[in-house]
């Protein structure tokens, strides 16, 4: 038991750090530009490549091409009624759903208000999803290797559309082609057909029509593994269907559920380092590794703990409970309510708490996912996030919050950079000396932007979250009680504002078809907020931080001395834990608390 | 900015060429042509060359002569896969499992529980207090008001009752000043307090009754037994029996999966449903249980594998397989 719940996290966290050195040197290569592409791929950087780049071009050419990636992706999902590739006739999304999902799926956030299986024909899933799932994958990237290039002075910020291209073309392709081979072989479909319809073994099982006739099963087949292999590997999240990697075609297999989780891991992991061999920093960067391997680990263990080792609350004893609540009518200044004691129900729990998990992928499986899936901002599930153990669930949140524990492609080692500007600048006040960072004296304006940067993603998880829990835009769509339904909706702002894109379900946010006589009553208010949240939350601190970057590098390099703190050392990752600790228990400590850790402890079942 | 514009353009186009167009088509010839079989679906056919089902996607079995894939959020609809998404909190959750539960738990001789929660029932006292369905209504509101909208024919029942009712009906509009025209399920709890005190120890059930002439009809009855009695009050029985030692039921024979579509359940699940499954197929084929049993014990083994060749987790069966070959075996169960 004790080998069979935690030899997979294990393995997934060892295989991928192993991954990370040998395809880092590879990603640097690439980035650098070391290779010699074959005659045609030459002819094709010859066609886009637009010259050296100073940091406002580079950033241009980013906003200019998200631009350009918008608009392609509103025309296919508003044209899916009359594109090829839809034998089952489906219609087109609601607006704002529509303006939602290409906002989403633009970001890498993959915030689905849709479900794929119900409203994506599969051009759609092929022409905006596969798209999507390569390109944005690639600008954080990109953004990173410019800030690198900053970093280490070099003459220019290198070209925008060059490594968009090498990203995706000498990196993304290969690796997704191998990965799609692995989920093809273990079951998952890969056809241009929509859907066979089965009679089920047990005729009339599904029920019977009006006529009498006894209802087949539809199932629903497209391009999955294609689609899958990208989805995991960019961390992109957004799934072919609905119930995403928990979907028996998305992921058919115990193995297939250990390469589409390690499919998320390994850029996230490999960018760490490459960031220390582009910069010749190999110390420190794996100085930076191991903060984010422990604050990881410490996510990971923290859900199996909580939710695999531990039954689900909702069938077990409890002993009557007194709660003393503050009531200024009362004499004492307190009422006390008393939870009577609750007998258990006869459940067999040693897997632990099964709802909302598949049984194929195995005993932890579905929890170390998903606190995987938020450490590194993809936002697949495997397992239903809303009927995770109440306190189990902290976990995957506070890995959106920080949204730096290897973080996304890019942006979580920009996170990260953030995180390391701030804490060198708290340490250098501290001692009174001018903090420098590589050699560099960080300055007000450099402060500044990093503070813009890392500010930009409290506001919008906390501003939106109070709003939507004051009116009815929240309250109508909640469908858990209490302390969850608050959690929901603030989930579903931490999601889209980490571009991560996981989701607890059962909020009421689909819209569906426009023509959908029966929409979740407050689905255009999420749709709208949380496209505006997913991009300020994008755009913001993908730009400030390389401008921050461009302003490091330009100074004069300081030569090392006896008063440098030095970045590649333990008492540096110390300092770096420290400030990531406190500044997240600062920001999010309280809605916390409002959140899984008041669910946790207050009586269960609540009311109802 | 309009360099930068056709360049854009470009890119994208290029991209788009590649990973809409070569990458998919690539995987599409392989998958075709070496995995035919996982390309299209997983797909089964019976002996006539019908599709029966993906080898991946649960099915819904109600016959007792087959093991059951664990409860479906989706309703085994495999165009539109579902989570419960239920939290631990929320008190339906615990419903739904203790509902699915009432009928089926037995204690530690092997005796259905169920003839006592009956018996309880009709008793009509919960903690102390009478009309047992009252409180029941009172204690869970939403429940109340699940019922009625669970059924249109609840929600009838509940509209004719307020006909017969108006001095109830004004009452209630008279202390809820917010809902001058209530609906139905606006009065869920009304209704059943009212019931409660008509009816003591009986809950609406529908029973099917057929005429002379064959026909069927279904009418709401004010019922003491039953499997909703079993069903609904097994909780409220289990609150005021904690001391009862109950056999445990598997996990995932209660609990719905995250996609609504899991094909498999654990071995310990199919052993826990293999009585009631060879009991039926000896039953309808005249053969002895055990000799049954032994056989189906050995499909079992024969199927089973465990994730990651053991090493990540227990033994599951995959529904669909064993209930193909039960039917290999054995025949069409009887209708």
């Amino acid at each position: 038991m004790f080998i069979q719940t935690w030899l997979l996290p294990f393995a997934l966290l060892a295989t991928a750090t192993l991954m990370a050195f040998p395809l880092s040197q590879y990603l640097a290569w690439v980035m650098d530009g070391q290779y010699q592409p074959l005659p045609v791929f030459g002819w094709v950087e010859k066609k886009i490549n637009s010259g050296p780049q100073n940091w406002k071009q580079y950033s241009g050419s980013l906003l200019i091409f998200n631009s350009v990636l918008f608009i392609f992706g509103y025309l296919v999902l508003s044209l899916q009624p009359w594109l090829p590739l839809n034998p089952d006739a489906k219609t087109l999304l609601a607006p704002s759903a529509i303006f939602n999902t290409v906002a989403s799926f633009m970001t890498n956030t993959d915030l689905q208000h849709y479900a794929g299986d119900q409203h994506f024909s599969n051009f759609s899933q092929i022409f905006f999803g596969i798209t999507n799932l390569f390109i944005s994958a690639a600008i954080g990237l990109s953004a990173l290797t410019a800030i690198i290039r900053a970093l280490r002075s070099d003459a220019s910020m290198g070209n925008f559309f060059i490594d968009i291209w090498r990203v995706v073309v000498y990196l993304f392709v290969p690796v997704a082609f191998i990965f799609a081979l692995i989920f093809l072989q273990q079951g998952s479909p890969m056809t241009y057909k929509s859907s066979y319809q089965v009679t089920t073994l047990e005729q009339g099982a599904m029920g019977t029509t009006d006529k009498g006739e006894a209802k087949p099963q539809t199932i629903v087949v497209g391009p999955v593994a294609a689609f899958e292999a990208m989805k995991m590997l960019g961390t992109n999240g957004g799934g072919f269907y609905g119930m995403n990697s928990a979907h028996p075609f998305e992921n058919p297999t115990a193995l297939s559920n250990f390469f589409n989780t390690l499919a998320m891991m390994i850029f996230p992991f490999a960018l760490v380092l490459m960031y220390g061999r582009m910069l010749n920093q190999m110390r420190h960067s794996l100085v930076i590794f191991m903060v984010m391997l422990t604050l990881m680990a410490c996510t990971v263990i923290w859900t199996v703990y909580f939710d695999t080792e531990k039954p689900n609350p909702a069938l077990t004893s409890h002993l009557a409970r007194l709660y003393q609540i503050p009531n200024p009518t009362a004499a004492s200044g307190k009422m006390s309510l008393e939870i009577p004691a609750i007998s258990g129900l006869p459940v067999d729990q040693h897997l632990g708490n099964l709802e909302g998990k598949e049984m194929r992928f195995g005993t932890s499986a579905g929890a170390t996912f998903a606190a995987l899936t938020t450490d590194v901002t993809c936002g697949a599930v495997n397992a239903e996030a809303d009927s995770l153990n109440p306190i189990a669930a902290l976990s995957p949140m506070v890995g959106m919050w920080l949204n730096c524990f290897f973080g996304g492609k890019g942006v979580g080692m920009i996170n990260m950079l953030l995180f390391i500007i701030i804490g060198i600048f708290l340490a250098g006040m501290m001692v009174g000396r001018t903090p420098e960072y590589l050699g560099k004296k960080i300055g007000g304006r450099e402060i500044k932007l990093a503070i813009i940067a890392l500010l930009v993603h409290p506001f919008m998880i906390l501003i939106p979250t109070g709003i939507f829990a004051a009116t009815v835009w929240g309250m109508n769509a909640i469908s858990n009680p209490a302390a969850h339904g608050f959690s929901q909706m603030l989930y579903q702002f931490s999601s889209a504002s980490a571009n991560n894109g996981s989701a607890f379900d059962g909020l009421g946010v689909t819209f569906g078809f426009y023509n959908n006589p029966n929409p979740a009553p407050e689905a255009v208010a999420w749709d709208i907020a949380t496209g505006l949240v997913i991009m300020f939350s994008r755009f913001l601190p993908l730009i400030a931080p390389i401008a921050m970057a461009a302003f490091l590098g330009s100074k004069k390099s300081s030569p090392f001395g006896m008063g440098t703190l030095r970045v590649d050392t333990f008492t540096f990752a110390v300092l770096l834990l420290g400030t990531i600790i406190v500044i997240g228990a600062l920001l999010f400590l309280p809605v916390a608390a409002l959140g899984p850790i008041a669910e946790h402890l207050g009586p269960i079942p609540f009311g109802g | 900015m309009w360099q930068s514009l056709s360049k854009s353009l470009s890119l994208l186009t290029f991209l788009v060429v590649i990973v809409c167009g070569i990458y998919p088509l690539s995987l599409w010839i392989i998958g075709q042509t070496i995995f035919p079989f996982q390309a299209n679906g997983s797909l089964y056919q019976d002996s006539d060359g019908k599709l029966v089902g993906s080898k991946l996607i649960a099915q819904p079995f109600t016959k007792d002569e087959y093991f059951q894939p664990r409860p479906s959020a989706a309703s085994y609809d495999a165009t539109a896969s579902a989570s419960s998404a239920l939290a631990a909190s929320n008190y339906a959750l615990r419903d739904r499992i203790a509902r699915t539960l009432g009928p089926i738990v037995k204690d530690q001789n092997g005796q259905l529980v169920a003839p006592d929660v009956e018996k309880w029932f009709q008793r009509d006292k919960f903690q102390d207090k009478q009309n047992i369905v009252a409180e029941w209504a009172t204690l869970h509101t939403s429940l109340a008001q699940a019922w009625v909208n669970a059924d249109p024919a609840h929600g009838a029942y509940v509209d004719a009752w307020m006909k017969r009712h108006p001095r109830v009906v004004t009452q209630f509009v008279k202390d809820n000043p917010r809902t001058p025209q209530p609906k139905a399920a606006d009065l869920a709890v009304v209704f059943f307090q009212n019931f409660s005190k008509e009816n003591p120890g009986r809950f609406p059930t529908a029973v099917m009754h057929t005429d002379a002439k064959g026909k069927t009809e279904t009418r709401i009855e004010a019922m003491g037994a039953g499997s909703d009695v079993q069903s609904i009050f097994f909780d409220l029985w289990r609150q005021e029996h904690p001391g009862v030692v109950l056999q445990e039921v598997p996990g995932d024979f209660v609990t719905t999966s995250a996609s609504g579509l899991d094909p498999h359940i654990t071995l310990q699940n199919a052993e826990f449903q293999l009585d009631r499954v060879a009991t039926k197929w000896a039953a309808d084929l005249k053969r002895h249980p055990d000799e049954i049993k032994n056989e189906v014990e050995q499909m079992l083994q024969q199927n089973a594998s465990a994730p990651l060749a053991g090493l990540a987790g227990e033994k599951f069966i995959n529904v669909l397989e064993v209930n193909m070959e039960l039917r290999k075996k054995y025949g069409l169960p009887p209708a």
